[in-house]
């Protein structure tokens, strides 16, 4: 357990050397000099020529990487250009709000697969089947920015029910996090509807069955266990790329998380910021797919010793 | 002697998307008290799906089209002319009316009747514990409480040959052979009047398969539970059983004491078998296989199913089924070439 | 396989026909409405701003599905719209399925350090979200089609890459693989030969369940104005720009909203009715 763990942790690590790479050269790439951003257009080239040194940007790009990452370890990512303040301020400022989100739309996830998805699966064929089916195939056909629109357009402004925009009250959360966790809910109850198809199929079923327990404990209890693993696995790697989602749906709400943060710095070519909330999202993913493979190693023992 | 489970005229139906499989078509057959009967086939000629059927746990494609089991005097079911043409929801209900409660079933399975599974390494569940598996068993049927039934669930495993410590490992910690005992052990937990054994030793290396049925037999003595034994292998049956019955395309075609069947097989299908198998001792004689393929229960030819297959057929055998004769008290056989000797 | 049970299973699954039906409507009606309708996709027309859909009211004569803020017809830049997303996301699908089967090919077949550098690329690129990545590449390359084919086809080629080398080291592992080795077959004629064709079948389900996965993103970031350059329409674009009107023009973004959601959950349909049909062992 410990070993697995070790190990899962230092492919991690390489993984993350690796992003922290692409992110530093993919930024290099970008037309314009961060000094330029900086100062304005109408500065002159020795005030550039000042700022570079000042920023190190005249040193080889293996010493600026260097530097960078050295830079990370401390806590100091940088000044974003766009806000003209440090960016793990801005990040410490905006990522508690797409948490909160990130939370909610996990438990919105999880709390409807539960129900659907395994109730199917185990009742196949019946009436909650088909419609957790129908639940699930809407949901993975519905662009987030079209159930977007579409709830602001049927909750706000036809209905006059929910804030369309904006923090502040419970009933701000309600848009944002329906909008990203039906895709997510629809995903989990495909899932944990074949998990629970699957499982019921195997021998060991029968073979409780066969123990004079009740249908019920063996669905819930002993079927139920094996069916969950896949369902936390997929819950693991959408809250890893969470980010993604909420790109599109912190600024479709005006939400104040890093989704929107990153939307405004791509806009603005605030490449220091880029690079970071790259390099962040990066880590949030690695961070959660261990903790991910860690609970399912807990629920499901035969992962560890493969 | 006393019979424990009697099975009469069992006929059963899968169906699929693309075709219907009469796995079984006729099947009659009893077990005493503290009897222990085999049940030899190849692959695909019903063996399992009759085991499944005394523990009324088919799968949701098979349908049960006629026939009765009792199970020391209780009644199983008794599906006698239910045919096939009811709807799935009628014949749910139908099977439901036709025998004991859904909740008396479960009270004898696991309990009163037990079963081991062909493949152990995939008949237990990989994310519960083994004393867990074994546990759920004493928990349901004796009423214990957890603690209580994992320490008896050591005890089980020590009984079959495993240190009680291991109840806390996973099944994918053991190998298969080990796998096999925790099955025996969770089968054996309750003492049950009846264990099914499919074919518990099919997965197993051939090392292995004695210490399992060393271990089979020295319980089964031990604690006189009545036993069926599915295989496919012979020296299994006449190892561990009085009885033996030979099944084919889902019908029983000879059935006797092992004494009498292994030493004067009479139908062609037995001899065969018999004859398949490699003698240590004796004179060298050459093996004969048994030529053609295993009736298909999707295609059954008409008349006697062996007959495609078999080298003494006649006009008869193509168009009528041959009705279970007695040669003795202990020894039956349904071939029409059988009375008075080929 | 045998292609009269494939027929079969194909005329018996539901999924496989709904989307069959669904997905040829789109593209016949893609392909065939321009011709009746008399609009240009491009054209503003200060006249006619914020027209509501005439429906069929007055036949193909009039906006049936209204204009925009321009007054430029909502059908006729739908119809645009899908073409173009829909080539993309074939022209997408198809550089996916090459790079990815070709470095799944090499990782699986020859193992070791070469299958290592791969599988850990794959990590890397999985590791930052899909919509993440493509943002900071179209970011730092700049908004064009031939940007965005390259990095929509950079973010997914990875799982095909991860399916063909499982898919390669089971098959490998097979006896009629070695079988063919030790009959002197070459490496790379054991691979397209004995292991590729077991590998294809995978290869299209995933295909065909991805077209959908790529219009979805296509759509994303056009709604952030990172793909399909304005004023060129896409479906993204064009519910990025409706939704600014949505109190008092609803139509602008709706239209294209309906019209993604069953282009998908049309593709949807055809790619789990196709892995219903080729791969029935799965159940989901």
């Amino acid at each position: 357990m410990g070993n697995y763990i070790l190990r899962r942790i230092g492919q991690t690590l390489i993984v993350l050397v690796c992003v922290s790479l692409v992110a530093f050269f993919l930024i290099r790439l970008a037309p314009g000099s961060p000094a330029v951003l900086l100062l304005g257009d109408g500065a002159t080239d020795e005030q550039i020529a000042a700022k570079e040194a000042e920023l190190g940007l005249d040193k080889p790009l293996y010493v600026q990487y260097f530097r960078y990452i050295a830079g990370v370890f401390r806590g100091d990512l940088g000044m974003s250009t766009q806000y003209r303040m440090p960016v793990s301020d801005l990040i410490a400022n905006r990522l508690p709000n797409t948490l909160r989100l990130a939370f909610f739309t996990v438990l919105l996830g999880l709390a409807l697969c539960i129900p659907l998805g395994i109730v199917a699966g185990s009742h196949r064929g019946t009436a909650i089947d088909f419609f957790a089916m129908f639940f699930a195939l809407l949901g993975q056909s519905m662009a987030t920015i079209w159930i977007a629109v579409l709830n602001v357009y049927v909750f706000s402004v036809v209905l006059g029910w929910l804030p369309a925009v904006g923090t502040g009250t419970w009933a701000h959360y309600v848009l944002p996090v329906v909008t990203l966790g039906y895709p997510l809910a629809a995903e989990t109850t495909r899932i944990g509807r074949s998990g629970m198809i699957d499982t019921l199929n195997e021998d060991f079923i029968t073979a409780t069955h066969a123990k004079g327990i009740r249908p019920s404990v063996v669905h819930w209890k002993y079927a139920f266990k094996n069916a969950v693993c896949p369902v936390i696995t997929l819950v693991g790697m959408r809250l890893g790329a969470f980010l993604a989602g909420a790109i599109v749906v912190e600024s479709i709400y005006s939400w104040p998380g890093i989704g929107q943060l990153l939307k405004t710095s791509v806009g603005n070519r605030d490449y220091q910021l880029v690079q970071s909330l790259l390099l962040l999202s990066a880590f949030l993913f690695a961070l959660v797919n261990l903790l991910v493979d860690i609970i399912n190693s807990l629920i499901d023992p035969r992962i560890v010793l493969e | 002697m006393e019979q424990l489970l009697e099975i009469k005229d069992l006929r059963v139906q899968f169906k699929t998307e693309r075709a219907t499989s009469n796995a079984l078509n006729g099947v009659t057959l009893s077990i005493g008290k503290g009897e222990s009967l085999g049940l030899v086939g190849e692959t695909g000629a019903g063996k399992t799906t009759t085991a499944l059927s005394i523990l009324r746990l088919l799968p949701d494609a098979a349908r049960i089209l006629d026939g009765s089991i009792t199970f020391d005097g209780q009644n199983v079911f008794d599906m006698t002319g239910a045919g096939n043409d009811l709807s799935s929801r009628q014949y749910k209900k139908l099977l439901e009316k036709q025998g004991i409660s859904e909740t008396e079933m479960r009270k004898i399975r696991g309990n009163k009747i037990a079963m081991i599974f062909q493949n152990p390494l995939t008949a237990l569940n990989p994310v519960f514990t083994v004393g867990e598996q074994i546990a759920m068993v004493l928990r349901v049927h004796r009423g214990m409480g957890k603690r209580e039934a994992m320490e008896y669930a050591g005890k089980l495993l020590e009984q079959v040959g495993i240190a009680s410590y291991r109840v806390k490992d996973y099944p994918g910690q053991f190998s298969g052979g080990m796998r096999q005992r925790v099955g025996i052990a969770a089968g054996i937990a309750c003492n049950p009047e009846l264990l099914i054994a499919d074919e518990p030793t099919t997965a197993l290396d051939v090392t292995i398969q004695a210490q399992i049925l060393e271990l089979m037999k020295q319980l089964q003595t031990q604690h006189k539970t009545s036993l069926l034994m599915i295989t496919h292998n012979l020296g299994i049956i006449s190892e561990l059983c009085q009885k033996v019955a030979v099944m084919y395309g889902g019908q029983i075609i000879e059935y006797g004491t092992v004494d009498a069947v292994f030493r004067d097989p009479l139908h062609p299908y037995t001899r065969g078998l018999l004859g398949a198998l490699p003698n240590l001792e004796g004179d060298r004689e050459r093996l004969v296989a048994i030529p053609g393929k295993i009736a298909d229960p999707q295609n059954l030819p008409n008349g006697c199913y062996f007959n495609p297959r078999c080298e003494h057929k006649c006009a008869v055998c193509e168009s009528k089924q041959p009705e279970m004769i007695k040669i003795s008290d202990d020894h039956f056989v349904a071939c029409f070439q059988a009375k008075g000797g080929v | 396989m045998n292609r009269k049970i494939i027929a079969q299973r194909m005329r018996k699954n539901p999924f496989f026909i709904v989307g069959t039906i669904t997905c040829t409507v789109i593209i016949v009606c893609l392909f065939v409405i321009p011709y009746f309708i008399p609009f240009d996709a491009q054209a503003n027309s200060l006249t006619e701003m914020f027209g509501k859909p005439d429906w069929f009211s007055k036949g193909f004569e009039g906006h049936i599905f209204g204009t925009d803020q321009m007054g430029r017809d909502i059908l006729a830049r739908l119809l645009l719209g899908g073409k173009i997303s829909l080539a993309i996301a074939f022209v997408v699908v198809f550089i996916q399925v090459v790079v990815g089967t070709v470095l799944g090919l090499i990782a699986g077949y020859f193992g070791g350090i070469v299958d290592s550098i791969i599988m850990r690329t794959c990590d890397v690129v999985l590791s930052i979200p899909n919509l993440v990545l493509a943002l900071a590449i179209m970011a730092v390359l700049g908004t064009s089609v031939v940007n965005l084919v390259a990095v929509l086809s950079f973010s997914g080629w990875v799982q095909f890459c991860k399916l063909t080398r499982n898919n390669v080291k089971v098959a490998s592992n097979m006896e009629y693989v070695h079988a063919s080795q030790a009959l002197g077959s070459g490496s790379a004629r054991v691979m397209f030969r004995q292991i590729f064709p077991n590998v294809t079948t995978h290869i299209i389900i995933l295909a065909s369940q991805r077209i959908g996965w790529v219009i979805l993103l296509e759509s994303s970031l056009s709604f952030l104005s990172l793909g399909i350059p304005a004023p060129t329409p896409s479906w993204g674009n064009m519910i990025a720009n409706g939704r600014e009107y949505l109190t008092l023009y609803p139509w602008i973004a709706l239209v294209p909203g309906v019209a993604l959601m069953f282009v998908v959950l049309g593709f949807n349909f055809l790619g789990d009715g196709l892995r219903d049909v080729l791969d029935p062992k799965r159940t989901s």
